[in-house]
């Protein structure tokens, strides 16, 4: 018994702890820099509570992630209201058109993360998991619960949508002046 | 033979790595071919590059990594302790059996740890039945609505103290008949300390 316990807890040091930093760039992006320590916290109980029926076989980030989308969808989630997507009733793919050169000329802009905070929430998921994660759309129909064809169809909404978003703002003049570096995520001197 | 319009369908699971081996290569032979395609290619991929850019690589903040660990090391710890309590258990039930000597303290002591546990005991009470509310009244200024309830038998224990009886086969002629009021009680039963009841098996008018 104590040596179960002891590998127990050893693989999860081992497997699980080293995607801490993966999860809070998504808990960032999903409850803000505020609320974020605390999911990624509840997240990693949730975790090591279920870590048992973990098959180490499997992809531990992938899994990981899950756990993180279900917390998020149980404590955050329902404080926003939000219309549910009527994806189910077609999930076809559409084609790209292009698009102004000009769209993505600032590619820092503070208006690609006002756009991404404006998509439908299971979009912006969708679109993190495959562009900022790099999971293939097996592990993000996995982490999401829902069909590939949904991942596909929710991500090429996102991306059309996220290309929209960003000529709308850009039109409607209300586009931020470019920070010329990203997000600072260092201590500044006071 | 891959047109454009094909093409643009599948561009997403092309950018995505998710075509198949025979598909990608199709996808390539098109783009290689077409400008128009191919620049559809390169913002596609300029939009990818820029969500990265976007998100960033935020650090999570030093302490996290810390009190993720803390928590799960209480957890870990709560869990040895109900291990060792349980273990513990097993040595004194597995004593208790074998060894006589000590079967009457441990008797004592699981007797007193379960008084502990559930505040609640077998008791044989002697009182006077009472009126719950009347003796409110009498002793708080409580407005009692009896005549219009009626009155509610309880135990009033010489100590002052007031016991509810709680509604039971035995106990309800105790409580709801009010020509026993009055009369000196032995009752017997489970006593529960906090909320101020018994529960009565049996009862012998004095």
């Amino acid at each position: 018994m104590p040596l179960t316990w002891i590998s127990r807890s050893t693989r999860f040091e081992r497997e699980a702890l080293p995607h801490l930093g993966a999860l809070y760039r998504m808990a960032r992006q999903l409850v803000g820099p505020e609320g974020a320590d605390d999911l990624v916290q509840e997240a990693y109980l949730r975790a090591w509570k279920y870590f048992e029926s973990f098959d180490s076989a499997t992809n531990c980030r992938a899994w990981l992630f899950r756990i993180l989308r279900n917390s998020w969808i149980s404590r955050w989630r329902k404080r926003r209201l939000e219309l549910p997507l009527t994806e189910t009733e077609s999930e076809t793919i559409e084609p790209y058109y292009d698009w102004e050169e000009e769209v993505l000329r600032d590619e820092f802009s503070a208006g690609m993360q006002r756009a991404l905070l404006e998509l439908p929430e299971d979009y912006r998921m969708a679109l993190l998991l495959a562009d900022v994660e790099e999971f293939s759309y097996e592990e993000i129909a996995r982490i999401m619960e829902c069909p590939i064809g949904t991942v596909m169809s929710r991500l090429n909404r996102a991306r059309r949508m996220l290309v929209k978003l960003i000529q709308e703002q850009r039109e409607g003049g209300t586009m931020d002046k470019i920070d010329p570096q990203p997000e600072r995520t260092g201590r500044r001197k006071s | 033979m891959m047109d454009c319009k094909k093409l643009r369908e599948i561009l997403d699971a092309y950018v995505d790595r998710e075509l198949s081996a025979d598909a990608n290569a199709q996808a390539e032979v098109h783009i290689a071919e077409c400008h128009a395609c191919r620049r559809t290619l390169g913002r596609l991929t300029r939009l990818r590059g820029a969500v990265r850019a976007a998100v960033g690589e935020p650090e999570a903040p030093a302490d996290l990594l810390e009190r993720v660990q803390g928590s799960l090391s209480l957890r870990r710890t709560r869990a040895r302790a109900i291990q060792s309590i349980a273990a513990a258990l097993i040595l004194v039930s597995a004593l208790t059996l074998f060894v006589p000597s000590v079967r009457g303290a441990a008797a004592t002591a699981l007797d007193y740890l379960a008084l502990k546990l559930d505040d609640s005991r077998q008791v044989v009470l002697e009182g006077k039945l009472l009126c719950r509310d009347c003796q409110l009244e009498k002793e708080y200024g409580y407005h009692a609505m009896c005549p219009v309830t009626g009155h509610h038998g309880s135990i009033v224990t010489s100590d002052g103290r007031i016991w509810n009886i709680l509604e039971g086969e035995k106990s309800s002629e105790l409580i709801h008949n009010s020509a026993l009021l009055g009369r000196k009680v032995r009752v017997e039963g489970r006593m529960y300390r906090k909320a101020g009841s018994v529960a009565i098996n049996d009862y012998q008018l004095l």
